[in-house]
């Protein structure tokens, strides 16, 4: 059978690695050749995901297929272990779709100071780190890709960024590597109440999961406090959100891209891969704290959106708001709730992202991304660039029948019906939150129907009305089409849920009824 | 039955038509309309199949079938599929015939547009959500069409976009529709968790009613989940106070509020309800909050309808009114009559307003200020707003008068069955509805009065203002030619750039341009002229419809060669409907689901006519009555026929009858009203008009009781002017600046770190090692990394101790 060669999924993870090493080799001085064999490389990536995707057998999704398991570090115990499922699936096929789709647009739109060597080869390394996060089954080997991920993403952020680069890639650095600290303290300590609970392998993270529960209650709670630290920064939860406007105002279009659909997605993969099934009883008990945070995050969020008056730094806060949605969804510790928030990582990938690649475009165009300066009038302009910003802003306000309502609306309903442990101390508090989570909506649907009106509608300002503006032009049809699709179809047919379903439901059996 | 399994065909041909006109309509000839009006052809008369083969069935088991299906996770579905029964097919014959009417008259009225060809997707993408809610098997799928139709409104509101006043009207309409749906989401939500302890298909309309009519819902969950979903349908179906994107909303080209916002849209919430009605049939205390809310809708807006001038605001608050008569009258357990009043304002509002929309296409001007003597000019348009307004006013025999009497008699019936029941509160909403609807009808009667006198008698007053004689001359004269209308409208077909420059040449001949929504100020400058043959056909055949319907459920149905076994009520009733009574009421019990689905195989198409009983306080055309064997209840009722002090609490009442009292006090308020508008504007438009100089009411009327500015200045002022930047300052300043602190306070230890304790302490001891340590921090200051790697190596140390000190207290 296919999906029993694991060579194949490693193969697809590092392949990128050795992208890298080939673009480094090329002379510089072919810089058109480099983006073209950009392409090639990462379209190859996907290549081996698509036919990885192929391979995977969907009824059996809750069981890991293309397993690698090799010893690794004996001395600690580390293992190589890695596989794919259900959950891992999207994740792992998103990375390789946006990644490609990011080599593509970078052949035309590369900014300051150019440089596509560089450039491509730190995407590369960048999408090895974050595929390897959704493919590791070994907490070591987790955190090593997980901080692989820091490092080609500071300097993309670093050297192409915006005028404020250098202060926004230390921020956005120094505070995930902060969070990071407390998740390797709370890996460490797992493994330590591991080895002394006798499990086999105390750094794996299914046997860890399957364990039901390892230490004592307090032990627990405190451990998860760790991880939660480490998640939070990354998803990021409010209030440890502040790097994130910053990142991606500075970050360049491709940066904020893969920042909004990939790397914030490790964060609420991790609370559901690792947090939630290691620690039961201490995610029972820190759950009500992850759903109010969540819920205020949505609302505050929103509102934040409403006082930007820098697209991207808007698109940025909504992020805040929809992962929001996502973590309320992790707090109702049901099936629903996982559901929810891993399809409200999928669509938030698609639609933000398509969202970023649109402000990219729109400064592109404008050389500016302030709202009062555009004034309106691009529909005039550029009424197809117009069209689609209002039709992924309608996606990402979360309308039925697009990518983005089936992540909030199941996570409001999961949050009305939580894990039983839950909801006996704490219905109540679950009803509130579902109804402030339904009101924040609406707050997020005037924040884009807002910005529509300011940027879109109306007739273009002086300055504007002699200025040709191109309208949406074929390298970007080429890098957005697929996005575009996906944030069609993903509305009425929500197929993620059943590549989901049979891991969530294994999953959640570890939560062993909370 | 076979026609029900079809349904699915009129929801997709309008979907498939909309993608088809946004991708190739404007290559095609007539720019896509044909594309458009093909399907809705086609789906109308699958809907009338439909339509037909329901009636003439009576009640008839409910088609359901799911085609797509997700899971939610766990066992809970998404699904999508249809459900059709007797409601179902009387939307569909209502959304496709209005719809197949107003895209008919599009062509004409929106001709030369910019967007014509987008215009035409967006009516079929509209029409394709409403179908999509309206054969919604479940609450989910019913959600879905609800925010599609929410959206298709928002993009047809803001459809002149390029002025800040249509886009405000657009997003206003978005967002209070979308403060409703907070409690719609969250209602459904709390039914389908409320449901789940008992079936998985936690979504479904058919499982939610049962379970509720079985007694099976617990108490808070019925109240929490209706009251919430009433919240959206309030928004929706413009009830006070969150009916004021309503009357704004007419910024949208008049045949989209035709269709969206008069005739289908906005009467989704009251079928919500309908559909949900053994849910909502439950709790006395959510069908009070209906009567009282549908009550002060219905008895306020009609008086800001009053000192109107622009024709489509006083059509909007009519439309508000009305709505408000639909919901009251389900509050008051009149089921039957508050869709009967949606079906048939469904025809007679989309008329008004297709007729004020080819005033407006002649004149240039929505005031009425600016009309007069239009009788003169426009017969066609003129005779069929008559029609439509007497069906609005309720005059004898036209639909609106037989909807609104079923209204008022269901009113009297409830409050005699709260009576009687010992529950003071229906005998007060009963009242309520019954005399402030009377006092409504006669404010209907009056504002209907006013307009029509304005717009059509006296004499023209608009810019070009002709006598009519002058007006007979051009005519014969040949300067008003009414082919030019069709001439122009081909060419505009071919050359859509030349349509600007044709009519100005044009304008001679009376052509009537384009975007006469869009204020074009100076429009007015010749001669108005009766609409071209779209126009006119779309009116006459509303306004014959505009009569008939009201028979199907009016009590002269058997007179005009009807059956009582098949009426309005037997239409659109469910078995499940015809066993629900109200728990509040005497001698009500929950309804026995077993013997429900067991007694539907025979049952199907049985008549239900007998489980009425009929009120009897006036001699009426007697029913013949064949009780239905389903349960003993309905032997009960039965029984209790004519009887004053017994209570009927079933939720259907049988065949209509004829009602005299109500029948005197109806056409007595309406010759009153009349009678009144006559007397001021009916021979010409008063100098001094009185309701504009009432003082302090008119202040009130004309500020609209000063909703919007409560909306203004209470919700968007202080969320976007006050809590957003407090969000976003406290996020930059006071998050941040703890972030921002901590890491300079870092960067101070490292400082004092270095400076003082290594190379003054450390290193002052030991010279030797000064020189490399120099010349490290030499490299690592040009660096911008540099700031990274000493902290990450602090922290690595924070690590090691953080480790350690775990370790050693496990």
């Amino acid at each position: 059978m296919l999906n029993e060669q694991g060579w194949l999924l490693s193969l697809a993870l590092f392949f990128p690695v050795i992208g890298a090493a080939i673009i480094v080799a090329m002379p510089s001085e072919a810089e058109r050749t480099v983006k073209r064999v950009g392409v090639v490389l990462t379209g190859i990536t996907l290549a081996l995901s698509t036919v990885i995707a192929f391979g995977f057998d969907y009824s059996s999704g809750d069981r890991l297929q293309f397993e690698t398991v090799v010893p690794w570090i004996d001395a600690i115990g580390a293992r190589y272990h890695l596989g794919i499922d259900g959950i891992s699936m999207p994740l792992f096929y998103l990375t390789g779709l946006l990644t490609f789709l990011c080599a593509i647009y970078t052949t035309k739109i590369i900014p300051e100071p150019g440089k596509p060597k560089a450039f491509l080869a730190l995407m590369m390394l960048l999408q090895t780190g974050m595929a390897g996060t959704f493919l590791a089954f070994d907490l070591v080997l987790f955190f090593i890709f997980w901080e692989v991920v820091l490092v080609p993403m500071y300097f993309m952020i670093g050297m192409w960024g915006g005028p404020r680069r250098e202060y926004a890639s230390v921020k956005f650095f120094l505070y995930t590597l902060f969070g990071s600290v407390f998740m390797l303290v709370g890996f460490l300590s797992v493994y330590f109440a591991a080895s002394d609970a006798g499990l086999a392998n105390p750094w794996d993270i299914i046997e860890l999961s399957q364990a039901a529960g390892i230490g004592t209650s307090t032990f627990q709670t405190f451990a998860f406090l760790g991880i939660f630290l480490g998640f939070a920064i990354k998803v990021p939860v409010w209030p440890f959100h502040t790097w994130l406007p910053d990142a991606h105002t500075e970050a360049p279009t491709v940066g904020s891209v893969l920042l909004a659909g990939v790397l914030l997605k490790m964060g609420t993969y991790g609370f559901i891969r690792i947090a939630l099934p290691i620690l039961p009883e201490g995610a029972v008990r820190f759950a009500p704290l992850i759903g109010v945070l969540g819920v205020i995050g949505i609302i505050y969020g929103s509102l934040a959106c409403l006082a930007q008056s820098d697209v991207k730094r808007l698109i940025a806060f909504s992020s805040v708001g929809h992962m929001g949605f996502v973590m309320l969804g992790i707090s109702a510790m049901n099936e629903q709730g996982i559901q929810a928030a891993l399809y409200g990582n999928i669509a938030h990938a698609v639609v933000t992202g398509m969202l970023f690649f649109l402000a990219g475009s729109l400064h592109e165009r404008y050389h500016t991304r302030d709202i009062a300066t555009i004034g309106g009038g691009m529909l005039v302009k550029m009424p197809r660039y117009g069209a689609l910003l209002v039709f992924v802003s309608m996606a990402s306000l979360g309308l039925p029948g697009l990518a983005g309502f089936w992540g909030e609306f199941g996570a409001l309903w999961a949050a009305r019906s939580p894990a039983p442990a839950i909801a006996a101390n704490w219905s109540g508090l679950y009803l509130g939150l579902v109804i402030a989570g339904a009101a924040g909506t609406v707050l997020t649907a005037a924040y884009f129907l807002w910005l529509i009106q300011r940027v879109g509608l109306g007739t273009p300002t002086e300055r504007w009305a002699a200025e040709p503006l191109a309208d949406v032009m074929p390298i970007e049809w080429v890098s957005w089409t697929p996005l575009l699709i996906l944030v069609f179809v993903l509305g009425p047919f929500p197929f993620v849920f059943n590549i989901q379903d049979p891991a969530v439901t294994n999953l959640v059996s570890f939560l062993g009824g909370g | 039955m076979e026609a029900l399994n079809y349904a699915w065909l009129i929801v997709a041909l309008p979907f498939v038509a909309a993608g088809v006109i946004a991708a190739f309509g404007r290559l095609m000839p007539l720019k896509g309309a044909e594309v458009g009006l093909a399907a809705i052809a086609i789906a109308w008369v699958v809907a009338v199949m439909i339509g037909y083969q329901t009636f003439v069935n009576g009640p008839v088991e409910a088609v359901e079938q799911v085609f797509w299906s997700a899971p939610l996770g766990g066992s809970v579905l998404i699904e999508f599929g249809q459900y059709v029964d007797g409601l179902t097919a009387m939307m569909l014959v209502l959304v496709t015939t209005v719809s197949f009417m107003v895209q008919l008259y599009s062509r004409e009225y929106m001709h030369g547009e910019d967007r014509f060809t987008y215009f035409f997707a967006m009516l079929s993408l509209f029409t394709f959500s409403m179908l999509v809610l309206v054969v919604a098997p479940n609450t989910l799928q019913a959600l879905v069409g609800w925010e599609l139709v929410g959206v298709c409104s928002y993009l047809l509101i803001g459809y002149y976009w390029l002025e800040k006043t249509n886009s405000d009207a657009a997003n206003k309409a978005f967002l209070t529709t979308k403060f409703g749906d907070i409690g719609l989401v969250v209602g459904i939500i709390v039914l389908s968790v409320g449901v789940s302890a008992h079936t998985d298909n936690v979504f479904s309309i058919r499982e939610t009613t049962e379970l509720a009519a079985a007694g099976m819902l617990s108490e808070p969950t019925i109240v929490l989940g209706c009251l919430l979903i009433f919240l959206g349908a309030m928004a929706k179906s413009g009830q006070m106070p969150l009916h004021v994107w309503l009357p704004d909303a007419m910024a949208g080209p008049t045949p989209v509020s035709a269709l969206i916002h008069a005739a289908t849209m906005v009467t989704a919430g009251v079928f919500l309800i309908a559909r949900l009605y053994p849910v909502f049939a439950q709790s006395l205390a959510v069908m009070n909050t209906m009567a009282i809310v549908g009550t002060i809708t219905l008895f306020f807006a009609g008086f800001v309808a009053i000192v109107q001038d622009d024709i489509k605001k006083v059509l909007a608050y009519s439309t508000i009114s009305q709505l408000g008569y639909m919901v009251a009258a389900l509050g008051v357990g009149g089921y039957t009559a508050g869709i009967f009043h949606l079906f048939t304002h469904g025809f007679f509002k989309a008329l008004l307003f297709l007729g004020s929309g080819s005033l407006i296409h002649a004149i240039h001007s929505n005031n009425m200020s600016d009309m007069g003597g239009m009788r003169k000019f426009m017969p066609v348009t003129f005779w069929t707003f008559v029609v439509g307004s007497l069906a609005l006013a309720g005059f004898p025999l036209t639909a609106g008068f037989f909807s609104k009497d079923e209204v008022l008699v269901s009113a009297q019936i409830w409050a005699s069955n709260g009576a009687a029941s010992g529950v003071s509160s229906t005998a007060l909403t009963g009242n309520l509805v019954f005399w402030l609807g009377l006092a409504g009808a006669m404010v209907t009667t009056f504002y209907m009065g006013r307009s029509v006198f304005l717009i059509f008698f006296g004499t023209h007053r608009g810019v070009s203002a002709h006598t009519p004689e002058e007006v007979e001359a051009e005519v014969a004269a040949g300067t008003l030619d009414p082919q030019a209308e069709m001439e122009d409208l081909d060419q505009a077909a071919h050359d859509q750039d030349a349509v600007d420059d044709l009519s100005q040449q044009d304008v001679a001949a009376g052509h009537a341009g384009h975007g006469s929504d869009h204020d074009h100020g100076s429009g007015g400058h010749h001669l108005p002229h009766e609409s071209g043959w779209q126009i006119l056909t779309a009116l006459v055949v509303l306004a014959v419809l505009s009569v008939p319907v009201g028979f199907l459920g009016g009590f002269l149905w058997d007179e005009v060669g009807g059956s009582t076994e098949r009426n309005f009520e037997t239409w659109t009733a469910t078995h499940l409907l015809e066993e629900v009574s109200y728990p509040f009421l005497a001698d009500a019990h929950p309804v026995d689901l077993e013997e429900l689905h067991g007694g539907e195989a025979e049952g199907a198409d049985a008549d239900h006519a007998g489980d009425g009983a009929e009120e009897g306080e006036a001699a009426g055309i007697s029913t013949d009555v064949t009780p239905l064997a389903a349960g003993a209840d309905l032997v009960l009722a039965t029984e209790a026929e004519g009887g004053e002090g017994e209570v009927d609490n079933h939720v259907l009442h049988g065949a209509p009858e004829f009602h005299l009292n109500v029948f005197v006090l109806a056409l007595g308020g309406f010759l009153a009203a009349i009678a009144l508008a006559w007397t001021i504007y009916g021979r010409s438009r008063p100098m001094r008009d009185p309701v504009l100089h009432m003082g302090g009411v008119t202040t009130l009327l004309e500020n609209k009781y000063y909703f919007d500015d409560i909306g203004y200045r209470g919700v968007v002022v202080p969320v976007r002017d006050w809590l957003a930047p407090a969000a976003s300052w406290s996020s930059n300043v006071i998050l941040d600046g703890i972030v921002k602190n901590t890491g300079g306070a870092v960067k101070r230890l490292a400082d004092v770190t270095y400076f003082t304790i290594d190379q003054k302490v450390i290193d002052g001891g030991i010279n030797g090692g000064a020189f490399s340590a120099a010349w490290i921090s030499s490299k690592l200051k040009r660096l911008q990394s540099g700031d990274v790697q000493r902290y990450a190596g602090a922290m690595l140390a924070g690590v090691i101790v953080l480790v350690v000190v775990f370790a050693a207290a496990r």
